[in-house]
């Protein structure tokens, strides 16, 4: 790589002052000697410049801003408290939820109707904390079942991604429905925030993240991909070991 | 002085603790929060959505996400990455969801340009050239033809105004990825804009 070619590596970086001294000494000294990298740089600057122009992606029509936070503010509050709609769960979700909470309403009743009733006046208190284990517990058996319903998901996405066929024109990669899969599994995970600061799913987070972002960048793919974009895709799910971290998280999740 | 859920805030409080506020009911802090970052997460929508009407839903859909998911913010980390995360996924979904033809194209935007360059010639200069609205709009398109990773880096530098070290923390990716990504993005916004320059005759 010639000098010149070592210094335009670093003019962006340049710009940003994000280089430690040395470096910019470097870049300084041979801006000062060379006209063409001279020209360079002042190129990345005026494009940077454009970049922070204020006007950039302003509305043509005067959008009401001053209004804005008193809107949103108003609609905010008239929005209903529930935090998740049970009604957009499939069946399938019902199911594991179901089966999930079985083992604790169970238990409930177990207690409920076979437990030695507490001395009166330390009542209070266990009825309190049991209460409160009680909904710790669901919760984090929804969490549990939350978070394995999105690595299965991921995990059939993934699958089906390696397997897809060339049936667009030109050579190309069918994924049209991996793509529309990855986009409802990033409404998955959005939910899935809360649940994953729950202590028995927490380690999955950091693979949770890292196939979220795999899912954006698919999501932002065309219907019909080249073959590349697809090798390039499967070579990412390789060198992660998606799947196989994914099969060895969910035993750990769902039990 | 405070009423119901609301209480004065003063216009120096930190972003942060102004969310804080926000998890308790406090609409007087949310309002502030709308107002501070109303036009950055507008502008980084707008890196992902053409379409003005539909940039403004998904910049109220980002806010009222802001508040209904308020309690899953964690305080330690920047309220200024988790609003634009939002506000990008929240773009994406739009965008697969949108008809993409209403998406007009750089070369749209090129053929327009070019039409009129026949008429008018710009004087001498290269990228200095292209003024005012011409140039946002071949700058806008550009920033929306940049590969994914690129994008999301330019949009949460130039228009989120985020430090590189806070955007890596975001992205969860080292921040030579992150620096390694800025300069493709400026690298090929640059070519892009020079290739616009000569298809529209500039010298």
């Amino acid at each position: 790589m010639s000098k010149c070619e070592t210094i335009r590596e670093m003019l962006v970086l340049h710009a940003e002052e994000a280089l430690g001294p040395d470096q910019r000494q470097l870049v300084e000294e041979h801006l000062a000697g060379c006209a063409a990298c001279s020209r360079e740089a002042a190129q990345i600057g005026t494009v940077r410049s454009w970049l922070t122009d204020p006007e950039l992606f302003e509305p043509e029509q005067n959008l009401a801003w001053q209004c804005l936070p008193e809107k949103l503010a108003a609609r905010a509050q008239s929005l209903p408290k529930t935090r998740r709609s049970w009604a957009g769960l499939s069946l399938p979700q019902w199911a594991y939820v179901t089966l999930a909470f079985l083992p604790i309403v169970v238990g409930l009743i177990w207690t409920l109707r076979f437990q030695t009733p507490a001395p009166p006046a330390a009542a209070p208190a266990l009825v309190a904390t049991g209460n409160e284990a009680f909904l710790n517990r669901m919760h984090t058996a929804y969490a549990r079942g939350a978070t394995a319903q999105y690595l299965s998901g991921c995990h059939d996405l993934l699958l089906n991604l390696i397997s897809a066929e060339k049936t667009c024109t030109n050579d190309r990669y069918d994924v049209s429905l991996e793509v529309t899969r990855a986009r409802q599994l990033l409404q998955e995970k959005r939910m899935l925030e809360a649940d994953l600061r729950v202590p028995d799913v927490a380690r999955a987070k950091s693979l949770c993240d890292e196939l979220e972002t795999f899912l954006v960048n698919l999501s932002m793919s065309q219907e019909c991909e080249t073959g590349d974009a697809v090798r390039g895709m499967e070579r990412f799910i390789e060198s992660k070991q998606l799947l196989l971290r994914i099969d060895l998280m969910q035993p750990g999740i769902v039990d | 002085m405070a009423q119901q859920g609301i209480s004065d805030e003063p216009a120096s409080s930190t972003t942060e603790d102004l969310m804080k506020q926000v998890q308790q009911g406090d609409m007087y802090a949310y309002q502030e929060l709308v107002r501070r970052f109303q036009k950055k997460a507008y502008r980084v929508i707008c890196s992902y959505i053409h379409n003005t009407e539909d940039a403004m839903e998904v910049l109220q859909d980002t806010f009222l996400k802001v508040y209904t998911a308020r309690h899953t913010w964690d305080h330690r980390l920047s309220f200024a990455g988790w609003l634009y995360r939002i506000a990008i996924n929240a773009s994406i979904d739009r965008y697969r969801r949108s008809d993409r033809g209403r998406t007009s194209s750089l070369e749209d935007v090129m053929e327009t340009q070019v039409h009129q360059s026949m008429t008018t010639r710009p004087a001498d200069d290269p990228l200095g050239q292209m003024h005012g609205r011409e140039r946002r709009r071949l700058l806008e398109e550009a920033v929306r033809r940049l590969p994914p990773r690129q994008r999301v880096v330019v949009s949460l530098r130039f228009f989120g105004d985020m430090r590189l070290e806070e955007i890596a923390s975001e992205l969860e990716c080292p921040l030579g990825t992150v620096k390694s990504n800025l300069h493709k993005a400026i690298m090929g916004l640059k070519g892009m804009l020079l290739e616009r320059k000569e298809a529209l005759n500039y010298e």
